[in-house]
């Protein structure tokens, strides 16, 4: 019964199909193999024979494997792979079972494995029995060379046939977007912080002042996430930031992105304040004393205050009028009074009028 | 007089910018990550390293020889070397577990890429190997075959560290290339 140990050493779910399916049973397909030798095997339909693998108690050992399509779960189709900034993901149409929820395995195989052993297939991290038709590839695909990639379905102990990608991924094919960047002020600082896109990263900051003839610069920013100060910033200046992106791994960088631009805040704008300030202080310092002096004279005239005016004041007023100066005195005459100086318009010293004093 | 001392000054300035042109300041560097190899192989060091049994014998003896040498060897050492681990070491090893699988993996599909690169630089720099280098090299896979062919492949594997601590040295970037 070697032969028939051989059979289970193969492919052991495969020969488990064979068991269920065919009528004769394993002893019998073993039999037949026993005496009969291969050529003489009928396999039920849905499988078929590989080569044969070599001599086991002076038969040949065969393994068998399901036919695609027949009788067992359809192979996932349309395999695609999807990579954005060093991102990778292969997603496939699902295998749609009414009532049934199917899982789905991914593997891998690097160049090095095509080349040196090429049945060496890898297990995807993430996706070993996922139920979503999508895989990250993003922690399996390491290296700068192409992967073959294979999905297969799996229904309880039912699996499809490997559904291979047509082309190997490389991921320096990967499609690199303009980082998106936060350009900010801080005071007169010029800050920047670029999205995280993981340590694979690392950006290229232009930046310069909008005006013409002004020269680029540049800094390399190593990480993402953190905010890096670019510039002290000219007051009254306009500073625009662009950045690209760069993957050393695969020697490939990014377009860059939209130039933003900052605008400082000049001094020159103050200064104009503190000299207007100081203009309005120097005329308010001349306006005001010389206002006040003129209400002074208008109150003098205008404003004649209800005391008793001494004999003196009258007095006065008469020995103003003689010396020539009659203005800032008020005399009574009745109810009203004068200035000084009306009076001496109105008459003489020897007017007809009567001064009058006013008894309190 | 004075022709004679111009003379003199020309078979100065061309016998120094000859000597520029024989030795190439200029070196074929790797342009990659090595970070990730080094953290890929710090997973799996642990592992590979208690497996191997022969704690006497050392397969990259003569890299610590190589230290400081001359621009020219660097490419070629490294590219006998990357030949030894892809076409020797990585294919004679076989790994039952599949995390450390994936990481040698990852660390051999690397080292293609970088057989890649240091390829196409060649086409265009000089990579002569010294008689030297080729007598370093020829040591390491004498190394090799002196053990049977499992223990000698985990043992090269336990030793990636001192190899790509030689790179890493080796091939800093310079802002010539």
């Amino acid at each position: 019964m070697r032969l028939f140990y051989a059979l289970i050493s193969c492919f052991f779910t495969d020969w488990l199909m064979a068991l269920q399916s065919s009528s004769g049973g394993v002893s019998g397909l073993a039999w037949h193999l026993w005496t009969h030798g291969i050529a003489d095997l009928n396999l039920p339909p849905h499988l078929e024979a590989d080569a044969p693998f070599g001599i086991v108690g002076g038969h040949e050992g065969m393994c068998f494997h399901a036919k695609d399509g027949v009788a067992s779960l359809p192979a996932p189709q349309n395999l695609s792979v999807h990579s954005t900034n060093m991102k990778h993901f292969l997603t496939w149409s699902p295998v749609i079972l009414p009532g049934e929820t199917v899982h789905y395995s991914v593997e891998y195989q690097g160049e090095y494995e095509s080349l040196y052993m090429s049945h060496v297939w890898i297990h995807s991290s993430g996706c070993l029995l996922t139920e979503e038709p999508k895989c990250d590839l993003t922690d399996d695909i390491t290296a700068t060379v192409p992967y073959q990639l294979r999905v297969r379905a799996t229904l309880g102990s039912q699996t499809s046939a490997w559904s291979t990608l047509k082309r190997p991924f490389n991921r320096n094919s990967t499609i690199l977007t303009p980082p998106r960047m936060e350009v900010s002020k801080d005071g007169f600082h010029l800050v920047i912080e670029l999205e995280d896109l993981g340590p694979q990263f690392e950006f290229r900051v232009a930046y310069w002042r909008r005006e013409p003839g002004a020269k680029e610069q540049a800094k390399v920013v190593r990480s993402g996430g953190v905010p890096v100060h670019l510039e002290t910033m000219d007051p009254g200046a306009t500073y625009c930031v662009k950045a690209q992106s760069l993957v050393k791994a695969i020697g490939r960088c990014s377009a860059f992105s939209q130039a933003e631009c900052v605008e400082v805040q000049g001094e020159a704008l103050p200064l104009a304040l503190a000299l207007f300030a100081f203009v309005g202080f120097m005329l308010i310092l001349v306006v005001v004393p010389l206002s006040i002096w003129k209400m002074g004279q208008l109150l003098r005239y205008s404003c004649c205050p209800a005391v008793v005016l001494p004999d003196t004041l009258v007095h006065g007023c008469e020995r103003a009028a003689h010396l020539g100066e009659a203005r800032g005195v008020c005399i009574w005459k009745g109810r009203s009074r004068y200035p000084c100086h009306q009076w001496m318009t109105r008459g003489s010293p020897g007017s007809q009028e009567s001064v009058s004093r006013i008894q309190r | 007089m004075k022709v004679q001392r111009v003379s003199l000054w020309l078979l100065g300035a061309m016998l120094i910018l000859c000597s520029v042109r024989t030795h190439p300041l200029r070196r074929c560097w790797i342009s990659m990550d090595m970070r990730h190899v080094e953290e890929s192989f710090q997973e799996i060091k642990r592992a590979i390293q208690t497996r191997d049994n022969f704690h006497n014998v050392t397969i990259l003896s003569t890299l610590g020889a190589l230290q400081s040498i001359k621009p020219l060897d660097v490419c070629c050492v490294t590219k006998n070397l990357l030949a030894f681990y892809v076409d020797r070491v990585f294919k004679d090893h076989q790994e039952p577990n599949p995390q450390i699988l994936r990481k040698i993996s990852s660390i051999a599909n690397s080292f293609l890429y970088m057989q890649r690169t240091l390829q196409q630089c060649q086409v265009q720099r000089q990579c002569r190997c010294s008689q030297e280098a080729t007598n370093a090299t020829k040591i390491i896979h004498d190394n090799y075959d002196q053990l049977e062919v499992q223990s000698a492949a985990i043992k090269s594997l336990g030793e990636l560290n001192v190899f790509l601590a030689w790179i890493d040295k080796n091939h800093q970037e310079t802002s010539a290339a």
